[in-house]
């Protein structure tokens, strides 16, 4: 298994060595500045913000829920926090053009908090049977 | 005094969620995901090559629908995965650093080889997902230069992930994912939900992802796509990307001076829309496939290219240069390389869906032909002429 480790590193290292190289080679010397302030904002905004955030989240599940419902809470919100993610770019519209009606042209809130309800809404289903099951018989399942 | 930021320790992360046996399996799906993109990322950069050295297929006319379709699907499918990846792996950030230079060393180039991959798919994904909205909030950097770039590296960073992690990959799939072999030493509290959930919340975004946006190009899905960039609805029920108005070119396009310019060599020929109504008239079914990642089938109707080619007497082979109406814009002249000028499904479309073509759609004429990116199917076609 060792070679073939030596030989995929090798190939990673001269892959990443050409994309650094084009980009370099293709654009002026402002440009990649901006690239490179982008390439670690990008990784501060996720370790410094987005990690930080759901660490918070994590430590508040416990004290908001019972045992029960915490399964299905989980599963609803990485659900809804990656598909939110996902939508950052048409919830805001940045991309509208006045004069084109064919972009950006559904209406992204109501549709985002249709999905956001029917996520929760499912949830919310699961969370409330685990409830009862975890009554009636103590140390029911989890989600 | 020295203020030192509050940051947790490796051990401090308790959760048996945040494990390699997890981190893995995650991690196998978003790297498949990662090389579907670089290949239909590559697959779209050959197609815009003005003069390619191996020619770029016209067949099937769809080619390019679904790859460039795929390309940015998947590349949607990437956020969830890489979220929870990071997750999972986000305690590894504050390992201690080893004693011992060699060690040292080691750690030291992983941690450096991860940054960058971790820094590539987050721009990738960031600047993917904005282009795909048509939202540009960066000031100077060419998207596309860019976008090439940094998928080598991330393609390459991801190699070498990899190679390192080979081990650590062999031994998460040869077990099961509750398996605590791999796992650090803290992290032995049971988390809100299992492991499988875990995985299947992944999935489950996923998918949903997904299919809120997808729509763009699956037709059928368009009713569920909530969060898709196009409903899909246009002028002959296709959209616009760059409307008339936009380019500059609504006082030229409906100008009555209008004539299209066949050149060859010291051959010219001057067609107004008339003439070119006058011509046989063919009809295709053809889709314009936006490396936006949106597409949609349209029944075409104007000259065939080749005829208008002959017009001018031009050779089977001859490449072919095609300039628009448009006072600028990179794409104002775009190369048409030779196969797709002498398919007979290549046309100058005059109408669409049985009237005649919107303004926006490119009126007076516009180029049409089969698997072809949609930025280079050229609208308001003022120019055609046979370079080699």
């Amino acid at each position: 298994m060792m070679p073939l480790r030596v030989l995929l590193g090798a190939l990673g290292v001269a892959v990443g060595l050409y994309g650094a190289w084009l980009l370099l080679d293709r654009q002026e010397t402002a440009q990649v500045v901006e690239v490179a302030v982008w390439f670690l904002v990008g990784v501060l905004v996720h370790d410094a913000v987005v990690a930080p955030l759901a660490l918070l989240a994590g430590a508040a599940l416990p004290r908001l829920l019972p045992v029960a419902a915490r399964g299905p809470a989980v599963v609803g919100l990485v659900v809804v926090t990656t598909v939110t993610v996902v939508a950052i770019p048409v919830l805001g519209r940045f991309g509208a053009l006045p004069d084109n009606l064919t972009l950006l042209d559904r209406p992204y809130v109501a549709g985002w908090a249709v999905l956001v309800g029917l996520i929760a809404a499912a949830a919310a289903a699961v969370a409330v049977r685990n409830v009862r099951q975890a009554r009636s018989a103590a140390g029911g399942p989890q989600a | 005094m020295t203020a030192r930021l509050p940051l947790p320790r490796e051990a401090a992360f308790t959760s048996r969620l945040r494990s390699a046996a997890v981190a893995a399996r995650v991690g196998a799906v978003l790297g498949v995901c990662f090389a579907v993109c670089f290949v239909t990322g590559i697959i779209s950069h050959w197609a815009q090559l003005p003069r390619p050295a191996v020619p770029f297929p016209t067949s099937p006319a769809w080619g390019y629908r679904v790859t460039q379709g795929l390309h940015v699907t998947t590349g949607i499918a990437c956020v969830p995965l890489l979220l929870v990846k990071l997750w999972t792996v986000y305690p590894r950030l504050f390992a201690p650093v080893p004693k011992g230079a060699r060690r040292l060393l080691l750690t030291t180039l992983e941690r450096a080889s991860i940054g960058v991959l971790v820094a590539s798919a987050i721009f990738q994904l960031a600047t993917g997902l904005a282009n795909a909205a048509r939202w540009y909030p960066w000031e100077s950097f060419s998207f596309r230069t860019t976008h090439f770039a940094i998928a080598w590296v991330a393609i390459g960073a991801l190699l070498v992930h990899i190679a390192v992690k080979l081990p650590v990959i062999r031994a998460a799939f040869g077990a099961d994912v509750d398996d605590t072999a791999l796992d650090r030493p803290s992290a032995t509290v049971p988390g809100p939900v299992s492991r499988r959930w875990l995985l299947r919340s992944t999935w489950i975004a996923t998918g949903v992802a997904v299919v809120a946006t997808v729509g763009n190009t699956v037709p059928w899905l368009r009713g569920v796509s909530v969060l898709s960039v196009r409903s899909g609805d246009g002028p002959g029920g296709i959209p616009i990307n760059t409307s008339a108005a936009r380019a500059d070119v609504v006082a030229t396009a409906m100008s009555a001076s209008y004539r299209l310019v066949l050149v060859n060599g010291d051959r010219a020929v001057y067609l107004t829309r008339e003439d070119l109504l006058a011509m046989t008239q063919r009809s295709e079914k053809l889709p314009i496939a936006c490396v936006e990642g949106w597409s949609a089938s349209g029944t075409w109707s104007g000259v065939r290219f080749r005829d208008l080619l002959d017009l001018v007497d031009a050779p089977r082979g001859a490449h072919v240069r095609i300039t628009s109406l448009q006072p600028k814009g990179a794409y104002r002249r775009t190369d048409l390389p030779s196969n797709f000028a002498d398919d007979d499904r290549t046309l100058l479309a005059l109408g669409l869906e049985g009237g005649p073509l919107d303004l926006d759609h490119g009126y007076p004429a516009r180029l049409i032909a089969p698997n072809r990116p949609g930025v280079l199917q050229t609208k308001w076609v003022s120019r055609i002429e046979v370079v080699a």
